[in-house]
């Protein structure tokens, strides 16, 4: 970005404060730490995620570009000030965790949705959405194709024949389609301790690391 | 399932957000492994032949290698018999519709070790399922 933070490191909030607001337990959280150390420090290490950090960590490329992906930042970067700091990090990624309802998923699912922030899903969005997936993945489908799939997803979507999906329509949809939900649950969030033993747990002395495996 | 269920959900095409869904940028499941995207389990590719040539093809490949099969009306796993490095290799593949003609095919590990699937996708995966994957016109001329 160019300029410089003088806010310093991040505040660690309190471990178990944010293990209230969240699906994850104080362990949990103390593992995610190490995790977002390591995303937040691969670029500069400020004690926050910048959009590049966030791109590197994804696709292993700081620089690749996405449509998804910048959702994703948006929405976890609740300050809106450019960057992910952990108690961000941890309450977003808690939406993903396999315990959290299905509500808050459907919830979150609309705003990632909702490019412009009108508080509607309109056509022109899930067409710019579905271009982009096809266009990430080299899949070519003639337009027709394209207007036909938005056309089936609005007829079953749009109850009110209104041209655009609003979040009651949407909560009707993906109940009914609980597949579209799918990349919102990462299985790995349930057992983060015993999954990644690799993140280690720091003792107060900096060099001294205390390995679990 | 009996028959006709079969030929009904096979002819169930995906809706947009199921599409939108399969989008890498909305996968952050690379933050938490340790290796980068491009040495990632996961096979995708496209085809316009019927899912049933793609269910048969994997069935070939299965008997060849000696890997057990176990099928429902999208989804194929094959398991192998041995018990490798972390227990027996298994594969899943899923197939979605994007229109009754036009299917992407995710391919990823289910159990076992890394190593041994990457190998299995290259040596044995990969080129079973060459003739069958549908290449963008600037290889392949054929349109979808």
């Amino acid at each position: 970005m160019g300029c410089v933070w003088t806010k310093g490191q991040s505040r660690r909030e309190d471990p178990s404060v944010i293990a209230d607001q969240t699906c994850f337990s104080v362990k949990d959280i103390e593992a995610l730490y190490e995790l977002f150390r390591k995303l937040s420090s691969s670029i500069i290490d400020d004690g926050f995620i910048s959009k590049e950090e966030f791109q590197l960590g994804l696709f292993g490329n700081s620089k690749k570009q996405s449509l998804f992906a910048d959702r994703i930042f948006d929405m976890f970067d609740f300050k809106h000030d450019g960057v992910i700091e952990f108690g961000e990090f941890i309450k977003s990624l808690s939406i993903f965790h396999p315990s959290t309802p299905q509500s808050e998923k459907i919830a979150f699912a609309f705003q990632l949705y909702d490019l412009r922030q009108t508080n509607y899903i309109g056509r022109d969005e899930v067409k710019e959405m579905v271009m982009a997936m096809l266009n990430e993945s080299d899949l070519i489908l003639s337009d027709e194709t394209v207007q036909a799939i938005i056309d089936k997803t609005f007829e079953e979507a749009d109850l009110k024949g209104d041209g655009k999906i609003d979040m009651e329509e949407w909560k009707e949809f993906a109940t009914r389609n609980p597949t579209v939900l799918k990349n919102l649950t990462i299985p790995y969030l349930k057992d983060i301790t015993t999954t990644f033993p690799s993140f280690v747990l720091r003792s107060e002395v900096e060099d001294e690391i205390y390995v679990f495996s | 399932m009996n028959q006709s269920e079969l030929k009904v959900k096979q002819s169930e095409t995906l809706n947009a957000f199921h599409i939108i869904s399969l989008s890498e940028g909305f996968d952050l499941s690379p933050l938490f492994e340790e290796k980068k995207r491009e040495e990632k389990e996961e096979l995708r590719f496209a085809t316009t032949k019927p899912a049933s040539s793609v269910i048969s093809k994997l069935e070939d490949l299965a008997k060849s290698v000696k890997f057990s099969v176990r099928k429902s009306e999208s989804r194929v796993r094959l398991e192998g018999s041995e018990r490798g490095r972390k227990g027996k290799l298994s594969i899943e593949a899923e197939i979605f519709a994007m229109t009754p003609s036009f299917l992407v095919v995710e391919v990823k590990k289910d159990g076992g070790d890394t190593l041994e699937y990457n190998q299995f996708c290259s040596k044995e995966l990969r080129p079973a399922l060459k003739d069958i994957c549908w290449t963008s016109p600037a290889e392949n001329p054929t349109p979808a």
